[in-house]
């Protein structure tokens, strides 16, 4: 009865009266998420087809070369995950590495099982620093400890596809411009439970498609700190990580300032392990919605503001991320309020046609992205497909609800300064000192 | 009345309270009514030899004896200081002195005294002269730290008994209290060369790397509010710190920077590292290992048990024979003369067998305590298990110390006595000679057991080779 009087509900509309009903989609998410992707992505993969050779050409001169890759992996009480992620390195196509992990205070076994891993020769330096100092100051430690060509960062609770260090090396090879390779993250954890399989779906549809896209059109804004590919010589140009939460967000704008080009490579595959608990999930996503303002409204304004250095693209970058997630925020609120207070009655028809609308749009998201990953989809990503129904509700109501508390948090109290995610030490001094 | 007596090579002015004697001609009854030994410490190497000839001495009535120093000054070292029981301040004409000394040493005398007056071949094991010493001083012997022994500790009391050998004084104290004739209370730990027993060991970092120990040694700083991490080196910039990346001047650790790390790098091949190894080197051998492979030993202070306090007064039975007794349940000497009386009546009254007599002597077993100390059980206990292997529950064991044996073999021909004897042989050799490079020399003698033979006789003919 509700589904067949909101077909008629829907198809009874004019084109004014839809859109009226339904901007927040038609004029905004489907344009930006949706049209752009498949133009983006489809031009994307035209063009990788045409590029064959240049990707064929830039692995030849990287094993020509076989420059001495440092692996960075900085932590705290990931023990557990290190084995495997130390599996994952000693399998890499690509074997000049130099696996380097940091423990950042740990008060569990990690020390020892790295000890051990260090013993049997499957990474090359452990270092554990018995006071945390947050994970910026850890993944500098490793980078002071490195000497490779290239630093790979990677999160402690990551592991790698075989061939992943080898492709995100490749676009250094393609464009020395170049500084910065951000590789593809996907959710390792998929089958575990229901909160990791909507991250699943939204990993494809934000890091990879997303990602991808952001990276063709030249305003990529982050590299994800679980998997991403830096210059040496532009990491110590910046003395590498500043104090996070939002660390990665924060390097890549610096690079981008410094005049280098930062790209994404859908190809070079990192898994990781994402929270499994609803609980967990939005306390991440709270750390990392703040730093949003944090970085790119407070710390890296002067992108947006005129001066000597102004790039169109740098503004561009930081100005789609502050647009469609900060202010269009608010475009929500403004939604829900007008379809309450103008439209009442027909709430319940309003609300099934957004949801309908939004499944549509991520099956399509899901299909461009399978096309796009191709081989490197497993099957149990396929099967994330079954879930695609409730992602509207999980972004649309679960993630907002989550970004919206925490912009207003940040911009009214500065959260972000009392974040435990840093030791309270350093969160005071940053916070004094307004970084 | 006891009276004092110097010993001294020459005898100038010696006033009637004082008794002499020369170093050569200290005997035993003329030890009788002495109260303690004086000995000039004017030139105090000289002194030592003296003091260490008394206590060297055979007659418990003389290395008991206490001894007192005269003319001693400050620059002899602690351990012979201290080896003596009083120091005389003045001359031999301070009859007050010399009588308080007498009188504060009578108790000891009178121990020494109550000794009975067995045959003193027991004396010349140097652990029974430890244990006696030990028991005739009241209170605990303290060890006392020296570079002049490898050992690295002495106990003065005893250490004139060490002092033509650097050696054993530890291991003969850790077997005394294996065998609970003495008691330990926990003083120290140390380490020893387990090749040489040395106590003089270098601990050293080590790069796990190559081995070298000429590693740089670096502090990791952290400085918390542009997150930049670095050696300490890194950012001195003259008696100040600033950071290189941010260019701020660190002013107080814990406010603004910290040193969560130290990292060590090797100066022989560059491997920077956390964990440096431990290596330990011995000065006196140059043995390098892990310092698990070395001694790890307990330095205790001791002092005489109950057990040990009997053991002292009437005679330490050979220790030896004590493990062997709860193996093989050794019988007293009394006990096997009647046993062999009895197996040689019956060989001659049934005519039908033959029985036979062997006496056995392990020399130098005594060695194996001083060398092994606290794990001489071990191997007595290993050795103990030799000897049942090759007897047999018929056989009759007794020993008369705890190198000689004497077993009477019932049923048993002299040829498959003489086997049995060599299997022993072998036992022993193969394990002390494989588990220590030391094999105590052997010697044996078969007899036929018959009322013709006197036992007595006998044996102590054996004991005469």
């Amino acid at each position: 009865m509700l589904i067949e009087n909101t077909i008629d509900f829907f198809l009874n509309m004019d084109t004014a009266k839809v859109l009226a009903y339904f901007w927040p989609f038609f004029l905004l998410d489907m344009t930006r998420y949706l049209l752009l992707d498949v133009v983006v992505i489809s031009v994307y993969a035209i063009k990788r087809v045409f590029h064959k050779d240049q990707y064929a050409l830039a692995r030849r001169q990287l094993y020509k070369e076989r420059p001495l890759v440092s692996i960075l992996i900085p932590g705290k009480n990931e023990g557990k995950h290190i084995p495997r992620l130390a599996e994952s390195l000693t399998r890499q196509t690509y074997k000049n590495i130099e696996i380097i992990i940091v423990d950042d205070g740990s008060d569990d076994n990690t020390a020892e099982i790295c000890r051990r891993l260090e013993q049997e020769g499957k990474i090359d330096r452990f270092i554990r620093n018995e006071v945390r100092g947050g994970k910026a100051s850890a993944a500098n430690t490793a980078l002071s400890f490195s000497s490779g060509k290239y630093i790979v960062h990677i999160d402690a609770d990551s592991h790698l596809a075989f061939d992943s260090v080898e492709t995100i090396l490749l676009p250094f090879y393609m464009d020395p411009a170049i500084g910065a390779v951000g590789g593809d993250v996907r959710v390792a954890n998929t089958d575990v439970s229901f909160v990791t399989r909507l991250q699943g779906i939204e990993y494809m549809k934000s890091i990879s498609i997303g990602r991808t896209v952001s990276s063709e059109l030249g305003i990529l804004r982050i590299i994800a700190g679980a998997h991403g590919a830096f210059r040496r010589d532009i990491l110590e140009r910046l003395h590498g990580w500043d104090v996070g939460p939002g660390l990665d967000g924060d390097i890549t704008l610096k690079i981008r300032k410094l005049g280098f080009r930062v790209v994404h490579e859908p190809h070079a595959v990192c898994y990781t392990n994402v929270p499994d608990r609803f609980r967990a999930l939005a306390r991440q996503r709270f750390r990392w919605d703040r730093s949003m303002v944090r970085f790119r409204v407070r710390k890296h304004r002067d992108i947006l503001l005129p001066s000597l250095n102004f790039s169109f693209l740098n503004f561009l970058a930081s100005a789609e991320n502050i647009f469609f997630n900060l202010i269009l925020d608010v475009k929500w609120w403004v939604y829900i309020v007008q379809i309450l207070i103008i439209h009442p009655t027909i709430l319940q028809y309003v609300f099934l046609i957004n949801f309908v609308l939004y499944m549509a749009a991520n099956f399509l998201q899901f299909f461009i992205a399978s096309l796009l990953l191709g081989d490197s989809m497993r099957r149990k990503d396929y099967l994330l497909a079954f879930f695609i129904p409730l992602v509207p509700v999980y972004t649309g109501i679960f993630l907002r609800i989550v970004r919206t508390y925490a912009y207003l948090m940040e911009f009214l109290h500065g959260a972000s300064y009392f974040d435990k995610w840093n030791p309270w030490k350093v969160s005071r001094v940053v916070k004094e000192e307004k970084l | 009345m006891r009276m004092p007596c110097l010993v001294a090579r020459e005898s100038n002015t010696i006033p009637q309270s004082v008794l002499y004697s020369d170093p050569s001609s200290v005997s035993e009854p003329d030890s009788h009514d002495i109260a303690y030994w004086i000995v000039d410490m004017q030139d105090w190497r000289a002194g030592w030899q003296l003091v260490a000839s008394l206590r060297e001495h055979l007659s418990p009535k003389v290395y008991l004896r206490p001894i007192v120093y005269m003319n001693a000054d400050n620059s002899m070292p602690e351990e012979i200081s201290k080896a003596a029981d009083g120091q005389l301040n003045g001359n031999l004409d301070n009859g007050t002195m010399l009588e308080v000394l007498a009188s504060s040493f009578e108790k000891t005398n009178q121990w020494i005294d109550h000794l009975p007056d067995t045959n003193t071949a027991a004396d010349a094991n140097i652990s029974f002269k430890v244990l006696r010493l030990i028991a005739s001083r009241e209170g605990e012997q303290k060890p006392v730290t020296t570079v002049r022994r490898k050992s690295g500790y002495v106990y003065p009391l005893l250490e004139p008994l060490f002092s033509k050998r650097d050696e054993g004084v530890l291991e003969i104290l850790e077997f005394l209290d294996t065998q609970k004739l003495i008691s330990g209370s926990f003083v120290s730990k140390a380490h020893f060369c387990s090749s040489c027993n040395s106590a003089f060991i270098n601990f050293k970092e080590s790069c796990p790397q190559c081995g070298a120990d000429d590693l740089a040694v670096d502090e990791l700083v952290h400085h918390f509010r542009c997150a930049h991490m670095g050696a300490m080196s890194d950012f001195m910039r003259g008696s100040s710190m600033v950071c290189p990346k941010c260019d701020r001047e660190l002013h107080h650790i814990g406010v603004d920077y910290d040193k969560p790390s130290i990292m060590y790098t090797c100066n022989q091949c560059s491997h920077g590292f956390q964990d440096p190894a431990i290596m330990t080197s011995c000065y006196n051998c140059g043995r390098s290992t892990e310092p698990e492979n070395q001694l790890s030993r307990v330095i205790s202070a001791y002092s005489i048990s109950a057990i040990g306090q009997n053991a002292a007064s009437y005679g330490m039975e050979a220790l030896f024979t004590k493990i062997l007794d709860s193996e093989l349940q050794l019988c007293s000497f009394d006990a096997f003369r009647d046993f062999y009386r009895v197996e040689a009546a019956r060989i001659r009254r049934y005519k039908k067998s033959e029985s036979s007599l062997a006496m056995i002597a392990l020399r130098d077993i005594d060695k194996l305590y001083i060398r092994l100390g606290g794990r001489a059980t071990e191997v007595f206990g290993e050795l103990s298990t030799v000897f049942r292997t090759v007897l047999r529950q018929s056989d009759v064991i007794t020993a008369r110390n705890e190198s000689i044996f004497f077993v009477i073999m019932t049923e048993t021909s002299t040829q498959h006595a003489e086997r049995a004897v060599e299997r022993l042989r072998e036992g022993i050799t193969e394990l002390l000679s494989s588990n220590l490079d030391f094999a105590p020399e052997m010697s044996s003698l078969i007899k036929t057991i018959s009322v013709d033979m006197d036992l007595d006789k006998t044996l102590e003919a054996f004991l005469q080779t």
